[in-house]
Formats: C-alpha cells, structure tokens, sequence
C-alpha cells in the first residue's frame, strides 16, 4: 500500500514533468523582442550615431557644455562669461565638469566606434565602413588624449569584445604612434569599388573624401608632435603632403532640431540658453573681439552682433540684433558680479550686457553645422610645417589658403554668413604673410578659425602646442592655477572607484600631481 | 527512500517544470493545510441509536483541518486519531462525550447529540511549541517540529500604529529583520534585509509570499527588474526622480490575518532561487463568523525638521551681502554672505529687506500630513464554505504641498466544500492606487525638498512663492539663484506632475483533494496583475527646461504562478510516521512598459502629449521570464521527540539561456532540518518548554532577462532620416551565466519557564554564497558601466534573540514585555579577480560611495581621506594650500551590525497600552547634506575662520573656496555614525464595554496612535539617521523628505 501510494506519486510527478513546458523555449524567453543582434542589424546604423556623438552628447550636451564651452572656451578667451558656473572662465576647479568629457567620450563615442571596428572586422561587405571607423576611432583617441594625457587607448571599448572592464592606461607616446600606424592603414584600406556607408553624416559615403580626411588627420595629429616628436611629425607631413582636404572637403554634420536634444547642434542649444542663461551671458571674449577689429577682419560682422536681446532686465529676443562691426565689443575674462576687483559693471568697457558681442544666430543655429575637420585647418597645420620644417611645400601659399578658406567657410553656417573672395583676398592682402613672424601668424589665425569653428578643444590643443596667441591669463581669487592658463583636465575622480590600480598608476607618473596645471607628453 | 524520491525527482534529463501547483500541507502528525476555509459539515452517516461509527472533522480556528488529534471516548478506552484532512472516525454513541486533545491547542469535549453532523474547531492554547505556525509552501506546522526560526506577527499589531506602506510597520518587531522606510513619501519603496545583506549587487529584498502565491515585489518597480527599463531610482550619481513604490506596499494591513518571516535558508528551502534573501508569508483574513467589521484610521502628519545650520552669516559670497540683483542671483544657493546684522539687503526679488536669520524655511514649506483609512469587510459562514469580503479606502496628504497617495482595495476570500473530498479556495484582491506628484528625491532639479533644505540663511523660503505657486505673473519659475536647476521648490511641488496610478488583480484559486487516508492533491494557481500608468510633465516655464516636457509611460506587469503537490503519510509503527511530499512548480513573468515622451509645448501650459512639438519618442522595454521547478521533502517524526525534514528543490531558468549555447540551466538546493524536544524527556517544574533545533540548507538567485547576449537597439530619433543606432545592455552581456547558490547553517533553542511566563528563542546561523550574479561596474573606458559576472563570496553570521515576559498577571492588570535583538557580520569574501572593490552606489555629491570591499563587511560607506606625507602630514597643494584628496577609504558598512526592539504591552481592565521602542547601531551614512552645507555654507563647521584667509600668503583663499574644496577633497567628514534609539510607537486603547450598545455592537475599541515620535538618541547632525533615498543607495542620504511624527486615532468596531 505504501508502496504503491509512493511509487503513484512518483509517477504523477513524472508525467507532469515530462508532459509540459520543459526548457524549448527559454532562449526565445531571454531574447529581448524589442532589439536586434549582429546577424541582423545594420551597423551602419551605430556610424551615425558615434558621428553625432562626436560633436557632443545626446544628453543635453553634457561635455559639450561642460568640457568645450565652461573650460576649453573661456580657456582660450573665445568666449567670457559672468555665469558663476562658468568654472574655466576663471581657472577654478569643477570635477565633475572636468570629468565630463571622459565619461561621455568612452560611452557615447568609444563604445559604438570600438563596436563598428570590431563587428565588421574582415568582412568583405563592410570593407569601407571598418576603414572609416578606424580613422574615426584615432579622431575620438586623439581628442581624448589631448585633454588628459595617458589615457585608456588599447583596451579600452572591448568591455563585451575582449572581456576588458578595466582597462590600463596607455603612454600618450604610445597612443600617438598607434594612431599614425592605425590612420595610415585605414585611409589605405579604402576602395573606392568597396561599400558606401549609409550611415555616414559627414560624407555620405564619399571614399575619395574619406581619403583626404584621414590624410589631414593624420596631418593634424603628426603637428601635435612638433615639441614632443618633431621627426615623427615631419615625416608624417611628407607622407600626406598633396593628398590632404581641398577646398570643398570641409567635414562637418548638421544637426536636426526635430530630434530634439538627441540631435540638435550641441553647442547652439547651451548658447541659445535651452539649459541656462548662456544666450544672455556667454559673450565673445575681448581678447577675440579685439583681434579681429584690430584687423579689420571681415568675420567679425558674421561671427558676432550686440543687442541679441531687447533689454538687461526683461530678456526678450531682439528680432534684429545688430551686426556692425564697430559697434562690436568683447567682454573680458575673469569678471563676476560680485568680486571685489573683478565686478564686471565696474569694468570700464561695461555699459549694458547687451552691449557686448554675442556669438551670432547664423553660428548657433539648432539644426546648424558642427565643424570636424576643414580644409582651412589642414592648410595652416601645412603652412606650419612648411615654415617649422621646410616640407609639404610652401609656407605662404598655404597660409593663404588656410586664411582664405578659414574666412570664406563660414557660408555653410548660413547663407547670410557668406564672405566674399575679394573680401578674403583684401584680408589678405592687408596682413601678408611674414615668415620671421610666420608661426605666431599661422596660429594665431588656427585659433580664430577653430573659435569661429566653436571647436574650442582644438584652439586649446594647438595653443598649447605653439603658444600662439599669446594670452594674458586672468587671475581670479581663489583660483586653482596661480593664475596661470590650464595645461591640461585632471584624471575623473571615479576612475578611482571604477578602476582603481590602473588610475593609480597612471597618476603616480604625472610630474606635479594630477592637476589643472600638470601637462601632457606632446606638451614638454 | 528519501534519496530514491529526489532521484527520480531530479534526474538531469527530465529538465522540465510544470504547469502545477501546489501547497504543501502535510508534515507530521500535527500538521494542517494552509488553504483558507472554514468548517461546518462534513459528512457524517450514524446511526444515534447503538455504538456505531461516528464520522467527523476536526478544524483550527481558521478552518483548516488538523491531523493528528486524539479524539476519545469519556470514560471509555476507545480513541482514534485524525488523518491528515482532518477526518476521523470513531465507535461512540448518543450523548456520549468525545475528548479532543491535541498538543497546541486547548482540550476540547463535545457530548455527542443525535443527528448532528460533528465539525470541531479547536482554539489554539498559548503554550508555546504548540503554538502552529505558518511554514514555506504555505504548509501551516506546530512550532516544535521546525529545525529552524519563524517569527510570526499579528495582523493587529500593523494596523493601529499603520503606516500607508504596512512592512514599515514591521520595524523592531522581529529579530533578525532589519526595516528601514525611504525618504520617498508616502508609498516609496521600503528596504528589508533579513539576516543580513544577501547579495552583492542584486536585490536584497525578501520573497513575499501571499496565501500560498510568491508576488514580486521590487523596489521601484518589478518592470526596471524584469524588464531592460532603467530604473530611475536606482543609486546612480544624478538619480533625480520619485520613489514609486515596491509592489508589497500595496496589501490593506486589515487584510491581513498574519505575517510569518521565514529567516533562514533552511525555513525558506523550498521556494529555492527565490529564498536567498528569505521569505515573508502573508495570510490573509478568511470568515471566522458572521459579522461586520469596520476600522476606521486618521493619523496627522509633521516633519522633523533635523537641520541645525548657522545663523550667522546670510545668503551672499565673499563675506558680503549682494548689493544687486545678479549678485543676489550669482549667490542664490550660498550663504557665504556677510554677518546677520539686521541691515537691509537686496534679495533675489528686488526687494530689500533686513538681513537676518529666516530659521525653520522647513516647517514652512512642509504642510501637516494627513492620512484617512476606512475598512469595512463583511463575514459570512454557510454550510459548506464562508466567505469574507473587505472595501477599504485610503486618502493621504502628504506632508509635501499638493502630494499624496489615495488607495483603495477590495478583497474576496472565499472557501467551499465541493464534496467530502474537494474543497476549493479562491482570493481575489483588486487594488486602485493614485500617487499624486510624488516628489523627486536625490538630486536637485525638479525637487522641492533638496532646495528648500539649501535656501541661504538669510532667505526665507515665502518670499520664494511670487505670484502663486512659486511661479511669476507669465506663468514661469520664479527662478532664485542663477543655477538654474536648482527649481524653486514651491514651483516644484505645485507646478511639475508626477503622477502615477496602478490597477491591479492579485488572485488566486486552488483546489486540493482528500483522499481517504490522509492523502492529498493540491493544485493552485495564482495571478499577480497589474497596470501602472506614470505621467511626468516638466512644467513650461521651468528655468532648466523653459518650454517644458513631458513623458507618459504605462506598464503591464502579468506574473502567474502555478504549482501542485501531493503528499501521504505513512505511520512506521505507533512512534514513527514518515510523510514524503512531491510538488512542481511554474512561473512566467512579463513585462511590457511603453513610454511616450516629447519635449517644448507648442501651446504653453497645455501638458499633453500632442502638444509637445519635438523629441517625440516611445520607447519600449519588454521583459519576460518563466522557471520551472520540482522539489520534494520527506518529514519523519518520532513520537513528538525528534523531527527530522529533508526537502530538495530543482529550479530551470529562461534568465539563463544564450542562443546557440547550451547552458546548465537548472540548479539544486537541498535542505534537511530536525528539532528534538528535550522537555519531553526532562521536565522540572520550572521548565515549560525546552527545544533543540538545527537545520542546513541550500538556495539561490538567477538574475533577470536579458543579460546573456549583446543586442541592439535604435532610437526614437533619426539625424536628418539617418537612423540612430546603439547598443542596448548598459552592461557587458555574459553567455555562460550559472545560478549563485548560498548555503546556511543554523542552530537554535526555544526555552519557556514558569508555565511561559518567560520565554526564550534564539538563534545562530551561518551564510555562505558563492557564484553570486554581480552587475560590476566598470571603468567608463571599457565603454560599459558594468558587467554581469559570476563572482562573489559573501558571508553573513549571526545571532538572534527574542525574550518574551509577562512579569505581571491578574485579572485586571496584565504587562507583557518582549525584546527582540540580533546582531549580524558580514564580510566580503572575494570578488572579481583582479579587484577588491565593487561600486554600489554614488553621492550625488560626487566624493561619497557606498562599495563592497573583500575583508569587510558588505555595502562600506567610503570617502576620502586626507592625504598625507611620509611623515604623516596632511598633504596640500602647493598652488592653493588646500588639503589634498587622500585614499577612498572604507568607513564601516551601511546596515547597521546590531538591531533591536523592545515592546511592552499594558492592559487594565479596558484600557490597553502598547510602547515599542527599537535601536540600530553600527551603521554609517554619508550625509550628502552636510557636503552641500559645506559647499553653501550652511553648515556650522564653515564658521571656523569665515572672514579670514585660507590657502598660502601668496595665493590667499577665502572660506567658501576651503570649505567647498575640503567638502570634495577630504569627503569622510560627511560619514557619520547612524546609530539610533527611537521612540517607535505607542497606542493606547479602551474596549467599550459588551452591553453598551444593547449587543448590537459586538466589540468596540477606540485608540489613540502616535509613531516615529521622537529619538532617544541619535547621532547625526542636520539629518535623520534612518534617511535614504534609494533601496540601492541605503548608506547615502540625498534630497529627500524629512522624517515625520504621526500621531492620530483608530476607531475599531464589530458588529
């Protein structure tokens, strides 16, 4: 009895067990129906996305705020502002905002690029696509790297790939020569009987274009090297001479208000005050408003205008701001409302807000370019070489190109934006070439050009590499400098947590600590 | 025959559930079923007129059958006992008298009349191992026969002193169990640890269990769990969002009958992967008679506001007041402003006014909460069967402006007697709740309680109301500091929605079978359902989103559970009874969660979604889970001696399936326990009860859906018609995922003296896990936040002690006095190799952390330090002078290591009181607030030299620059000891009398409730010690609610 009662139960449980469910279905249960897999989705779907994340972050312009604008910006006497947020204006230290451009960076630009490289590796199809993901991969690297030195390079990205969560920090030195070696190779690897990108926003899937492209960036990355490898860069430039960006090559996207935050310009929507007051208190600096007056310069009636808004005390926007270029008038760094010393209504250029330049409409439109790369930028990086190394050609004639081009660009803001080509020339013909002064000339107009460009990481980059302009830094209480222009963005702090062994070594080798004022490799 | 029971049961080739269901029921002798129904008629075939078989059921008083009961004949030798439906049958005849005896419950004779069918309910007797409690599976057990801690609290205990989430109600009344409520408002998520933290990185939270049925219940909601939905509350740096409540919160405590917390592994074996971080049973009330219940419940509400700022210096920077309006906007959020002196200063708004202190901005921003709660449920027994039905409503005003929580719930608890064999039981509980603009905590955009914690000392938070509702004539923000998100707080609570509404259908039905002989078949199931709509809109004129936006999100949560069982017992000989149960069981979850979102209204202040004209988007999470199981056990007795239960459990997981991968799926828990009753054998006087207990088991965690493989997803959004793709796990997926698996050790002892008037229970256990599924995080730089990975060690000791006394009995007067203490270590046993420290959660702040750290106690709270030189120095930076930032260092963990309660309970004819106190200590919190009373200079610390110079003579820094950089450098001066002792609660009631009412009124008892009255000690400065934000984020406080007193009334009537 009772053992047949037992062996009943037994059998019943059995025939449950084998009369149901079982495990068939669990992989389908524990495939996610709202997402696709590497067989069949388009990865080129994830190239215009790691392109748009390069101009800055879908989320409401994180380090585009932060990094390019409050520090890079204020740093290079761009842009000025009274906004006491605005950190960089005044050499203070924010962490978070210092940090902000590594944290969007790996997430937003790194993972998907480091995905493209990795997914469509040796595969026929995408043989174009990998190319151009590779040389966006050194664009990435190198920006990263500028601002914080040694950085995760090698390792970092292959979070699911290579099971890396940690990744070491990789000597700038190191990084500097892969991305020659990586660019050089990737520029080689396209075919132009290969696959067209669709994804692609900068060129729609133009090879030739492409090839130019990773020929100036490795222009522009070997010129970083002037101080630091100077060999290495003249080599380089020797190598890409004659095959870098011509003149309709520009790389830029434009941004799409309808997306929203996801899409619009990065930095129109922080200028145009969506998050803030930038639109009321974020001014051309002085020492830009000056420059181009001194000069006559044709971009300064294009590039800024007073009386944005109607009045100091309600704000409204002013339907026709006004665009004469005596009237223009830059606000100097390094003033607030509040410090003894440096309260701007005390300072003697002040008469109203609204008085001092303001970045214009056509520059900081919602579905308005964001400039990666130019022609203009590649002709001074050429000119520099030419009068640093004496190769690539000749100084002068690549001055004047980059200068023209670099004036001449702004058209594909906006329309009214448009400087003519006898204005240019004028410009020209007006501050000529000299070569005993040939290199303060070249950079002093890649930093207007990189600020008309609101590509204020690159100004900083290139004024740091050749000191050029020379800036007055400011000298704000309490700063965090002594009073000096920043070299450099400390490490995160929360690689301390997140990665701690690897943070610590790489801050244990940074001469003078993990600082504003510390430098990186390439500037000794 | 144990071992061949769990060989068939779990051979590796029959990998599959079932649709089944079960309860359990069984157990030894005294055990009974746990489904819910009551007595009245079995049927009965005798003759009144000679000595013939006499046919009967014997009941609890919850109408459950009880085997085992020794039914005889007075004066007779006749006896029998009953079997495990409770039948029994007996040679007796007319107007004899049938003893029914039964360890646990009183004595009971019933004279036999002619005719009448015999149904005996037996009421249960105080001693305590009779005492029967409820037992995992649902399986209700005496309490001598578990080899393992129960804890049982009753319904009552949770409805006088109620709390609008009821498991708050449970803190200090159980040892091992350590209850802390959120500063989320009413409704937000509440956080149990029982014995300890389970789990490096997953959910902590127990399993609940209702009538028989588990119910998700997950802090912020099952569909952030089951689904790829972030979940919003979740312990991360900028978490700026509404707790929005754990699924639990929902349950009327006048639902419920019992609670019974299933500590150990051992107790909770049978739910197996779902046990890891125990269980809490909850039965819910059935028909006991025919009446009419209503309670009626008000409490009020105030906060405690635990802020002691300066008051000496005002709003301003530099050390002086603003002398304009963009100086007074520039210093919105800084009181580094010059000395109080009573002059008159420009504020934000134009107006000059004196400079002086504006203390309490909290009392005059919260308002007096208010919560109103009316049940009335209706009981009836028929032949047959009884039902019961309860309607409840609640109505909530929080202390927040223009928030609260309204719900209302329905319960139909119903049983009946198909025929002698079948009797069926159903439960449907249909639950409507609405949380109105529950307020954002954490950060502070958005959040009335971070800025009205913040204002500067010389600001009073009334002149921030403009217009009305903290908005100016245009309908905007009045904004009062440049940062612009910092939101007014008035415009926060009055002008942003955050509303949420749930629907939801808890039911259940299940149906079990008595054979004759003590056999059974049980099959349930059970369906957890629910929608929940959520509606966001940021508010046009908001300074940090000027033309507004809005998100409206709905979720369907679909959770079914199905299990059978069967089981017999076998008696060896008339000492030994052997009872082997087999059960299945089967779970599939599904979530599915829409959200709509869109940004700028086209139409200001019109909040719908067409109205939003760009950054239209839907996303959608789906989520969708099922395992299997198969468990049995095998419960030998002897005499009522030594008992000794083995059970087994299989579990197969979806969670863990990878395509084109062919995973273990199933994992294996084995438990075994036993008691031995020495007060049997030895029984001195003065020893009522005595009792050895020790039991071993196995169980686990999977993880959720979706972690095994790398996807895809695209945006709502296109670039110029491009499509926007990206990879969708924020975490590196992980192909070979195992089952973690813990095992515990428990030993215990249940000591009574003096006929109970004293009595003891504790406990000792040991817990160990091992594989435990761990979301790491990892360096941005790898491009992922975290990883899923198998790694992990933990360990949890402890002990426990529960003392219940009744040093004072009479007639008139009786004082029962209980404390209950545990202390708890846990440690950090390993974790991913390579590292020694894994994130869990970030301050808002930035230089706070709550972390696992091997060697240490689980979740350290960790800050920095200062930095020092060779010789010991503090380190500073050349430039400034400044301290520099040293090591993060552990600080010692965020649960606290020893928790108590102590409640004492007075009655006096009518009038009862009741007083329960409870402790924590060993505990840390890092106090975001005080980081930003630094940094704003509210905290009295920054008074220290405030118009002197800091930094070094060539480069002199003034105190706001020290203070805010010492604040990020040297973050450990913000952890503070959050060890308390707290006036919990008291309740003092009077029972009116019998007769008052001509017996129209049955009973009647009008109380007088206070809770969360005051601490006895504490200390933290400028918060409370029990405050946190986030489930995940326990050890960091961050922009949340103030602690509230509630005092109030309770109105209990029957009819």
């Amino acid at each position: 009895m009772k053992k047949k009662l037992l062996r009943n139960i037994t059998l019943l449980s059995a025939g449950l067990l084998l009369s149901t469910g079982c495990t068939k279905d669990f992989v389908e249960r524990n495939t996610n129906p709202a997402s696709y897999n590497q067989t069949n989705f388009n990865p080129n779907y994830m190239l215009t996305s790691a392109e748009l994340a390069y101009t800055g972050s879908t989320d409401f312009s994180y380090e585009t705020w932060r990094g390019n604008l409050i520090y890079c910006s204020t740093f290079m006497q761009g842009f000025s502002t009274v906004i006491g947020y605005w950190a960089g204006d005044k050499y203070l230290l924010n962490e978070g905002y210092t940090s902000a451009y590594w944290g969007n960076a790996y997430s937003e630009q790194v993972k998907p690029i480091v995905d493209i490289v990795e997914s469509t590796k040796d595969k026929a199809q995408y043989k174009n696509l990998n190319a151009i993901a590779r040389i966006l991969r050194a664009l990435v690297f190198e920006r990263i790297t500028d601002l914080y030195g040694d950085v995760p390079y090698s390792e970092a990205g292959l979070g699911y790939y290579n099971k890396i969560f940690y990744p070491k920090y990789d000597k700038q030195q190191d990084i500097y020569n892969d991305l020659i070696t990586q660019v050089t190779q990737a520029t080689a690897a396209l075919d132009a009987a290969g696959d067209i990108p669709t994804g692609d926003a900068i060129y729609k899937g133009d090879i030739a274009k492409w090839r130019k492209f990773g020929n100036t960036l490795l222009l522009r990355i070997a010129m970083r090297l002037t101080k630091a490898d100077p060999d290495k860069a003249k080599t380089i430039v020797a190598q890409v001479s004659g095959k870098t960006l011509e003149a309709a090559d520009d790389a830029f996207l434009t941004g799409d208000a309808t997306g929203g935050r996801t899409t619009i310009n990065r930095n129109s929507q922080v200028l145009l005050g969506d998050g803030g007051q930038e639109n009321y208190y974020v001014k051309w600096s002085n020492t830009f408003i000056n420059n181009l007056k001194t000069n006559s310069d044709p971009r300064l009636s294009v590039l800024a205008c007073t009386q944005l808004y109607a009045n100091d005390a309600t704000k409204t926007p002013n339907a026709s701001p006004v665009f004469t270029a005596s009237v223009q008038k830059g606000m100097p760094n390094g003033l607030d409302f509040g410090t003894a010393g440096h309260i701007v209504s005390a300072d003697p250029s002040f008469t109203s807000f609204n008085d001092y330049s303001s970045p214009s409409p056509y520059i900081t439109k919602r579905n308005g370019p964001t400039f990666i790369l130019t022609y203009a930028e590649s002709e001074l990086l050429l000119a520099d070489a030419a009068q640093r190394f004496a190769v690539g050609g000749d100084a002068k004639t690549h001055y004047d190109n980059g200068v023209k081009a670099a004036i001449t660009y702004l058209k594909q803001y906006d329309a009214a934006a448009t400087i003519s080509d006898a204005a240019a020339q004028a410009y020209l013909t007006a501050h000529p070439y000299n070569a005993t002064t040939g290199l303060e000339q070249i950079n002093t107009q890649y930093w207007i050009l990189t600020n008309s460009m609101l590509d204020f990481y690159e100004s900083w980059s290139n004024w740091r590499r050749t000191g050029f302009p020379v800036l007055t830094p400011v000298n704000f209480p309490n700063n965090a400098t002594s009073g000096t222009i920043p070299r450099r963005f400390p490490y995160p702090s929360n690689e301390a947590v997140s990665n701690p062994d690897n943070y610590a070594a790489a801050r244990a080798t940074l001469t003078g600590g993990d600082l504003l004022t510390s430098r990186v490799w390439w500037d000794k | 025959m144990k071992k061949k029971l769990l060989l068939i049961l779990f051979l590796p080739g029959v990998a599959c559930g079932a649709y089944a269901n079960g309860h359990t029921s069984n157990s030894l002798k005294k055990a009974s079923g746990l489904n819910v129904r009551s007595a009245v008629a079995a049927a009965v075939a005798h003759s009144a007129y000679s000595a013939a078989p006499i046919k009967g059921v014997v009941r609890d008083n919850t109408g459950q059958p009880l085997p085992g009961v020794t039914i005889r004949v007075k004066g007779t030798a006749k006896s029998a006992q009953s079997d495990l439906n409770g039948q029994f049958t007996i040679d007796a005849e007319a107007n004899d008298v049938l003893v029914f005896s039964f360890i646990g419950f009183n004595t009971q004779e019933v004279k036999l009349a002619s005719g009448a069918s015999l149904t005996v309910t037996l009421t249960e007797s105080s001693s305590q191992l009779g005492e029967v409690v409820v037992t995992a599976l649902g399986i209700k057990k005496e309490r001598r026969s578990l080899g393992y801690s129960v804890t049982e609290v009753k319904g009552e205990e949770l409805t006088k002193t109620r709390e609008p989430s009821f498991v708050n109600s449970l803190v200090g009344k159980v040892a091992g169990l350590n209850v802390t409520s959120m500063s989320g408002g009413p409704g937000a998520s509440s956080n149990i640890l029982i014995r300890g933290v389970s789990s490096i990185s997953q959910t902590n939270q127990p399993l609940y269990v209702i009538n028989g049925i588990p119910v998700e219940s997950q802090p912020g909601g099952i569909a952030s769990y089951v689904s790829s939905k972030p979940n919003n509350n979740g312990g991360g740096q900028y978490d700026n969002s509404s707790d929005n409540g754990d699924a639990i919160s929902n349950i009327n405590p006048d639902d419920i009958e019992s609670i019974s917390v299933l500590k150990g592994a051992a107790a909770a074996a049978l739910y197996g992967s779902r046990a890891k971080a125990g269980v809490i049973l909850i039965t819910t009330k059935t028909a006991k008679n025919n009446s009419v219940e209503f309670n009626s419940n008000f409490v009020a509400e105030t906060i405690i506001d635990p802020t002691d700022w300066q008051y000496e210096y005002g709003q301003g920077s530099n050390n002086k007041a603003p002398v304009s309006l963009q100086e007074a906007f520039q210093s919105g959020q800084s009181s580094y402003g010059g000395l109080l002196d009573g002059s008159n200063q420009l504020q934000f708004d134009g107006v000059s006014r004196p400079y002086v202190a504006q203390k309490g901005n909290l009392d005059k921003f919260y308002r007096t909460g208010s919560t109103l709660t009316n049940t009335v449920a209706f009981n009836r027994m028929f032949d047959g069967g009884s039902v019961r039905l309860s309607a409840s409503d609640m109505h909530n005003n929080s202390v927040v402006p223009n928030s609260g929580l309204n719900r209302q719930t329905f319960d139909l608890n119903g049983s009946y007697d198909i025929n002698k064999h079948l009797v069926v039981n159903a439960r449907a509980n249909y639950i409507l709740e609405q949380g109105k603009n529950r307020p954002y905590v954490g950060d502070g955009a958005g959040n009335p309680n971070f800025n009205a914690w913040f204002l500067p000392s010389s600001v009073d938070i009334n002149t921030l109301k403009g217009v009305s509702n903290g908005a100016i004539a245009n309908g905007n923000e009045y904004g009062y500091s440049a940062n612009t998100y910092a939101t007014n707080p008035w415009f926060a609570a009055e002008n942003f929605v955050n509303n949420t509404s749930r629907t939801r259908l808890l039911s259940n039905v299940s149906l079990r079978y008595n054979f004759n002989g003590g056999g059974f078949l049980q099959g349930r199931i059970g369906s957890d359902s629910y929608n929940d709509r959520v509606t966001n809109i940021v508010p046009t004129g908001t300074a940090y989103r000027v033309n507004g936006s809005i998100s409206e999100e709905s979720t369907n949560v679909k959770d079914i559970t199905a299990d059978v069982l069967a089981g017999k017992p076998f008696k060896v000989n008339e000492d030994i009874t052997i009872t082997p149960t087999v059960g299945a069981s089967y779970r599939r979850t599904r979530v599915e969660s829409i959200v709509n979102s869109g940004d700028n209204f086209a139409v200001p202040f019109v909040y719908n979604l067409q109205n939003a004209i760009s950054n239209k988007s839907v996303s959608y999470y789906p989520g969708d889970l099922e395992t299997q199981a198969v468990y049995g056990t095998l419960e030998a007795s002897y005499k009522s001696l030594f008992y000794l239960t083995g059970t087994g459990r299989s579990d197969w997981f979806s969670t863990l399936a990878t395509p084109g991968k062919d995973n273990k799926l199933s994992k294996f828990y084995p438990a075994v326990s036993g008691s031995f009753i020495f007060s049997e054998l030895w029984h001195p006087t003065w020893l009522s009860n005595g009792k050895l207990r020790a039991g071993y088991a196995g169980v686990g965690q999977a993880t959720t859906p979706f972690q095994t493989q790398l996807s895809y997803s695209l945006s709502s959004a296109t670039l110029n018609g491009l499509p926007l793709g990206s990879i969708a796990n924020p975490a590196v997926p992980n192909n070979s995922l195992v089952a973690s698996y813990a095992s515990e050790f428990e030993i215990g002892a249940e000591l009574g003296f003096f006929n109970n008037r004293l009595s003891f229970d504790m406990a000792w256990y040991h817990k160990k896990s091992k594989d435990e599924i761990v979301l790491a995080p990892a360096s941005a730089s790898s491009g992922y936040n975290a990883a899923v990975l198998n790694i992990g060690k933990l360990q949890n000791k402890g002990f426990e002690l529960l003392i219940n006394g009744s040093p004072f009995k009479t007639d008139k007067f009786t004082w029962t006095t209980s404390l209950n203490g545990s202390v708890n270590t846990s440690k950090v046993l390993e974790l991913a190799t390579g590292t020694d420290q894994l994130l869990v959660s970030t301050s808002r702040s930035g230089v706070g952390f709550t972390q696992q750290v091997v060697g240490l106690p689980a979740n350290q709270v960790m800050a920095y330090d200062y930095a020092y030189d060779a010789g010991g120095n503090i380190s500073v930076d050349p430039n400034t002078g400044l301290p520099l930032r040293g090591k993060l260092t552990a600080y010692g963990s965020a649960y606290a290591k020893w928790v108590a309660g102590f409640s004492n309970n007075f009655t006096y004819k009518n009038f009862n009181m009741s007083v329960l106190i409870d402790g924590k200590w060993g505990g840390k919190i890092f106090s975001t607030s005080d980081y930003y009373g630094y940094v704003f200079g509210l905290h009295k610390a920054t008074l220290v030299n405030r118009t002197g110079n800091f930094g070094t003579t060539a480069a002199p820094i003034n105190a706001a620059t020290y203070y805010s950089n010492l604040a990020s450098n040297v973050s450990k001066i913000f952890v503070q000891d959050a060890s308390f002792i707290k006036f919990r609660s008291v309740s003092v009631g009077y029972t009116l009398p019998a007769n008052l009412f001509n017996g129209a009124v049955k009973t009647a008892t009008i109380s007088l409730v206070g809770r969360n009255l005051f601490y006895i000690s504490k200390k933290t400065d400028n918060i409370d010690p029990e405050s946190s934000y986030s489930v995940f984020a326990q050890g960091i406080e961050s922009g949340g609610l103030p602690t509230t007193r509630t005092y109030g009334l309770n109105l209990s009537v029957k009819f």
